[in-house]
């Protein structure tokens, strides 16, 4: 299994998922921007499954050398690899933000997503799950810079899957809502609209086993983004959302 | 949205609920700045204390503190960071032959919590507290540095920080030592007592065996006062386990658990319904003495088979009451508290009667001490104060004394026992009444 973003408490709860399930891997890739932080998970993985896994230093922000990447293969990748950075009001106009949002969620992942994807392309075999956001189904006032580039990731996604589809190769989007992580701490969230990490995990799992393209990880954001993205859009720019 | 750390937060009873700032990482760095940052810091685990232990002005949740770090599986010695439950520790241990030394009658008790609480068991009498296994732990302490305790090293702060409540500083992890089990079933006898006296003298002669508890019906009055079921077990040998159970004796099937989908309403669980409930456990059992296999989650944690038992107390919640009362009168003592339990009727819908052995003296900051304890929930409601003044002034009488991580309104001459815990940097909130009250 390849784990993109293994710093991310979804991450880390969906290989704990799988492995609590019965999955088998000869080897987990744990590739992280944070390589030192991510041992501590490593060590957990083999005291509590008796797992091999090895970690992998990959920052989006640097030079990628894809040689240290080359003698990574599975059939399973699980992306979680986000960056929320400063929102509307803090950091719309400070540019360096903005291309690291951008960068991090869209234009320097994609091309890691599609080195991944070819190798499984050629085997004809694999699957390749994906967190995007619901934050990409329509712009908002709030975070649309964030927004814009997980649309971009979404899009990609789907046409991923698609290019994929007949090459025998899942590719399964994944929209959480709200989630209980270090990333969202402190902030007024409603929790009937908040997952843990080890319930987005296992929802996750299902949707993966069940050969989903899109799961939202609660459904009641279904209900919602559908609503948000039927709103018309001379009413949508007058809210405040 | 910008952060801000205030939430309600209570622990298991639901009683007091609170809003204050409770923050939770896996950094130590980070950590360490939240604790040079403010004053007044206390440690939380799981929650599944009750009262306002574990509750103070500023929260540091250990949730994110949920990894593994080592097992030695020759020796059976565990080491994991303090957020780890002690349902995940065996689950990893229990496959591979290994079960805890000490384990409280909930598996949902994180290890920094079995620590700061000094958790005993149906094995109280045989085995000790939790603390007798534990080996080392790192201590986050009031100067914001990490620091190894163990009997060697540091051995003021490890036995401070033992029962201490989370008042000498933030548990980051722990080693502790496991048992080694051939199988994950207990060979139990239930054997139901018709008053106070037959179980009394059932706990002397169930001494030999490893785990001992009775269930009590506190509704009983006069000559039925204190009938009971008392159930003692030992792990189950390979051999001695029915053929059935044999070829896969260290793995449980996986059970479906109902969870409790919202707060009862007030009325649900009165004298009347925990009457009924009590008549059924005690009468479910037909014959004087009953022997079986049964598998470890059934005999330690009937109640964890419930997800969010908690709520059918309503949202008013519910306090527990656990009391000891040395041995050499403790008989006359739980007469008394069960007499003016049964006329109050405020009945307990669980009361747990149990005879804990010697106590470690080096442990000072330990809740039990040898006696007859016994632990009682109560719904929270205007006539509980005046219920719990009661029984207080009975334990006093006897010389007993309260266990912190229950208590919310007790004496404080009955809870003010810490020793070697005063710092400005931790402080919990049933710390500050405690001896705001003394």
């Amino acid at each position: 299994m390849i784990v993109l973003g293994s710093n991310s408490e979804v991450a880390q709860a969906f290989v704990e998922e799988c492995l609590a399930k019965g999955e088998k891997f000869s080897i987990v890739y744990l590739l992280s921007s944070n390589p030192e932080t991510t041992e501590k998970f490593a060590g957990h993985l083999q005291v509590k499954f008796l797992q091999n896994s090895e970690i992998i230093p990959l920052d989006l922000m640097k030079e990628i050398d894809y040689k240290t990447l080359e003698n990574i293969n599975s059939d399973l990748l699980f992306c979680a690899t986000g960056y929320l950075g400063l929102g509307t009001e803090e950091g719309l106009y400070d540019d360096e933000n903005t291309a690291q949002i951008i960068d991090i969620n869209y234009a320097k992942l994609v091309p890691v997503l599609n080195f991944f994807a070819k190798k499984m392309e050629s085997k004809r075999n694999g699957a390749m799950i994906v967190l995007s956001s619901v934050a990409g189904e329509r712009g908002r006032q709030s975070n649309f810079i964030y927004g814009s580039a997980k649309a971009g990731l979404t899009a990609y996604l789907s046409g991923l899957r698609n290019y994929l589809f007949d090459k025998k190769v899942q590719v399964l989007t994944v929209k959480p809502g709200f989630m209980e992580t270090k990333m969202t701490e402190g902030l007024p969230l409603n929790p009937a609209l908040t997952a843990t990490p080890k319930k987005a995990a296992a929802g996750i799992y299902k949707a993966y086993k069940n050969k989903k393209d899109v799961a939202y990880v609660l459904p009641i954001w279904a209900i919602i983004m559908m609503i948000i993205r039927n709103i018309p859009e001379f009413i949508f720019k007058k809210l405040k959302l | 949205m910008k952060p801000n750390f205030v939430q309600k937060i209570t622990n298991w009873g639901n009683f007091p609920v609170v809003e204050k700032e409770m923050k939770s990482d896996d950094s130590v760095s980070k950590i360490k700045q939240f604790v040079r940052e403010n004053n007044e810091v206390i440690a939380r685990g799981n929650g599944r204390c009750y009262g306002d232990a574990s509750l103070g002005e500023h929260i540091f949740s250990t949730k994110r503190l949920n990894k593994f770090i080592s097992f030695d599986r020759i020796n059976g010695i565990i080491e994991c960071e303090s957020g780890v439950l002690l349902s995940e520790v065996l689950e990893v241990s229990v496959p591979q032959g290994y079960f805890l030394y000490v384990t409280p009658g909930t598996k949902f008790v994180s290890v920094g919590g079995a620590i700061a609480s000094d958790v005993h068991g149906k094995n109280h009498h045989a085995e000790g507290c939790f603390s007798e296994y534990v080996t080392e732990f790192k201590l986050l302490n009031e100067n914001s540095e990490v620091i190894t305790c163990s009997r060697e090293e540091n051995p003021d702060k490890f036995w401070a920080t033992i029962g201490g409540m989370g008042l000498t500083g933030i548990i980051l992890s722990a080693k502790f030592k496991l048992k080694n089990i051939e199988s994950a079933y207990i060979r139990q006898e239930s054997i139901k007592a018709e008053n106070l006296d037959e179980v009394f003298r059932l706990f002397d002669e169930s001494e030999d065996w490893t785990y001992n508890v009775a269930w009590i019906d506190c509704f009983q009055k006069g000559k039925d006062l204190g009938r009971s079921i008392l159930m003692r077990g030992e792990h189950a040998l390979k051999a001695e386990l029915p053929s059935n159970l044999q070829k896969k004796s260290l793995k449980l099937k996986e059970k479906f658990k109902p969870t409790v989908p919202f707060y009862f309403p007030g009325f649900v669980l009165n004298a009347f319904t925990i009457k009924i409930f009590n008549f059924l456990y005690y009468n479910k059992q037909t014959k004087k003495q009953l022997n079986n296999f049964i598998d470890y989650e059934t005999f330690f944690y009937p109640l964890d088979i419930i997800n969010d038992w908690n709520k059918i107390y309503g949202k008013s919640g519910f306090i527990q009451y656990q009391m000891v009362i040395p041995k050499n009168n403790g008989k006359e003592g739980m007469r008394q508290i069960l007499d003016t339990i049964a006329k109050s009727g405020n009945g307990s819908f669980l009361a747990v009667l149990k005879l804990f052995g010697k106590d470690n003296p080096l442990a000072y900051n330990s809740f039990p001490k040898e006696g007859y304890t016994l632990a009682l929930d109560f719904k929270v409601n205007k006539g509980l104060k005046k219920l719990v003044d009661k029984l207080d002034t009975i334990v006093e009488n006897f010389g007993g004394r309260i266990y912190l991580t229950k208590d919310s309104m007790s004496k404080s001459s009955l809870t003010n026992y810490l020793q070697n815990v005063n710092s400005s940097k931790f402080v919990s909130l049933q710390h500050k009444r405690i001896i705001n009250n003394h």
